[in-house]
């Protein structure tokens, strides 16, 4: 319980600096930004929710651009999870399933990473997300660094997955944060997607 | 009235078929001199969920070279609407002897359905600084576009093989680099390397 505890004072903390960024905010950069102490918040009282989400696929500019990066740029990542909320539900906002992020951006934290998750937290987004079919989900993993050695217990969070369209391309669009880094800086991507697909899906007791 | 009935009795049986995806993606597979090899598979369960295939590093000498294996395959089925999403992504990639290489190589399929239609792609699949015999590729590469390699064979390049009926299945396998070996002198087939291969489909 204290575990879910502090993930979910994590995710708060996360969630602040991602209001402050923006969803729709084209003047968001993709990079690393420096780890901020912010408060944290707990929305209390919440339900475990009634969806879950799937997704893969590549995401490469900022949100609201899209399409893909040149064919000399490394700059884009690909991403394959599924999350829901846990069938016990034994608190609230609590989830299962798996993230796996690849990032080949060589400017980016480690020259590029692999990032394997395991989903502890899972809810609607609270970052003012528009889109009604959206996910918020999070926990802890292992990222695998091009340059350096591997680090555990790497905290992110999935600021919202959306599922707009289908197809997803140039339509659904996911917020992805890890961190804080060994060197204290926090890894995000945000972007439409320009190739995969992302499925929002109502639980329905068979599924 | 018997119409309307009908065509209410034939929604509602659309709604309780079985419905499935597939999913399966890998980064290399080399069928060549008697030797087969592939790296680790990931091959999603038929009701969906997600699975993962890595690999630091493959090799199989004179066929292909790569690190950074990552293949990762994700669907989901609901009666309201499924999909099925792969990829496969390798770095530091060389392939046929040097005849091929790539900073990058990245496939994904992609197939899905909703409540009235579906459709498969394999948008967002490119390469990251394509060298095909000596020569930079500096565009985009189209689908299915076929290259000659000079006492190796041929390859297709960004191979595109749509499946389904596209009524009430869909599907795409992606296969970046499908190099097929030839032998010299009779041009008869040897073997095959394919890199980069991603497969997704659903059916209702």
């Amino acid at each position: 319980m204290n575990h879910a505890r502090h993930l979910s004072l994590a995710l708060g903390a996360v969630a602040a600096v991602l209001i402050a960024a923006a969803c729709h905010d084209a003047a968001s950069p993709q990079g690393t930004i420096t780890a901020g102490i912010l408060p944290g918040h707990d929305k209390g009282g919440s339900q475990c929710a009634d969806f879950r989400l799937t997704g893969g696929g590549r995401v490469d500019k900022p949100e609201p651009e899209t399409g893909k990066s040149p064919p000399s740029s490394h700059d884009f990542a690909t991403f394959g999870f599924q999350a829901r909320p846990d069938a016990a539900c034994p608190f609230n906002m609590a989830g299962s399933g798996n993230i796996e992020w690849n990032e080949h951006s060589e400017t980016q934290y480690g020259g590029g990473f692999a990032f394997h998750g395991q989903v502890t937290l899972f809810s609607t987004p609270d970052d003012g997300t528009t889109d009604p079919q959206c996910g918020r989900f999070g926990g802890f993993g292992r990222l695998n660094p091009h340059n350096g050695a591997t680090e555990e217990d790497v905290s992110f969070e999935v600021n919202h997955a959306c599922d707009v369209d289908e197809p997803g391309v140039g339509k659904d669009h996911i917020y992805m944060r890890i961190g804080p880094l060994a060197d204290g800086s926090i890894y995000f991507r945000h972007s439409l997607l320009s190739g995969g697909n992302i499925q929002w899906h109502r639980l329905t007791g068979n599924n | 009235m018997t119409t309307k009935i009908l065509l209410a009795l034939t929604l509602l049986a659309g709604a309780v078929q079985a419905q499935t995806v597939t999913g399966k993606a890998f980064g290399t597979y080399v069928n060549a001199l008697g030797v087969t090899s592939q790296s680790p598979v990931a091959t999603l369960p038929s009701s969906g969920g997600m699975a993962t295939g890595q690999a630091d590093a493959f090799g199989v000498a004179g066929a292909v070279d790569a690190s950074w294996l990552n293949a990762v395959t994700t669907g989901a089925v609901d009666n309201k609407k499924s999909g099925a999403q792969s990829t496969s992504e390798l770095e530091q990639v060389s392939a046929a002897g040097g005849a091929i290489t790539a900073d990058i190589v990245t496939a994904v399929a992609t197939a899905y359905f909703g409540q009235f239609t579906g459709g498969s792609d394999g948008e967002g699949s490119g390469f990251t600084n394509l060298v095909v015999n000596g020569e930079a590729i500096t565009t985009e590469v189209a689908p299915n576009t076929r290259v000659d390699l000079p006492g190796v064979g041929y390859a297709v390049l960004n191979e595109q093989i749509p499946t389904g009926d596209g009524l009430t299945s869909w599907g795409m396998t992606v296969n970046m680099i499908h190099v097929v070996l030839q032998d010299a002198l009779l041009g008869l087939t040897t073997g095959e390397i394919i890199i980069g291969s991603a497969s997704s489909s659903v059916a209702r």
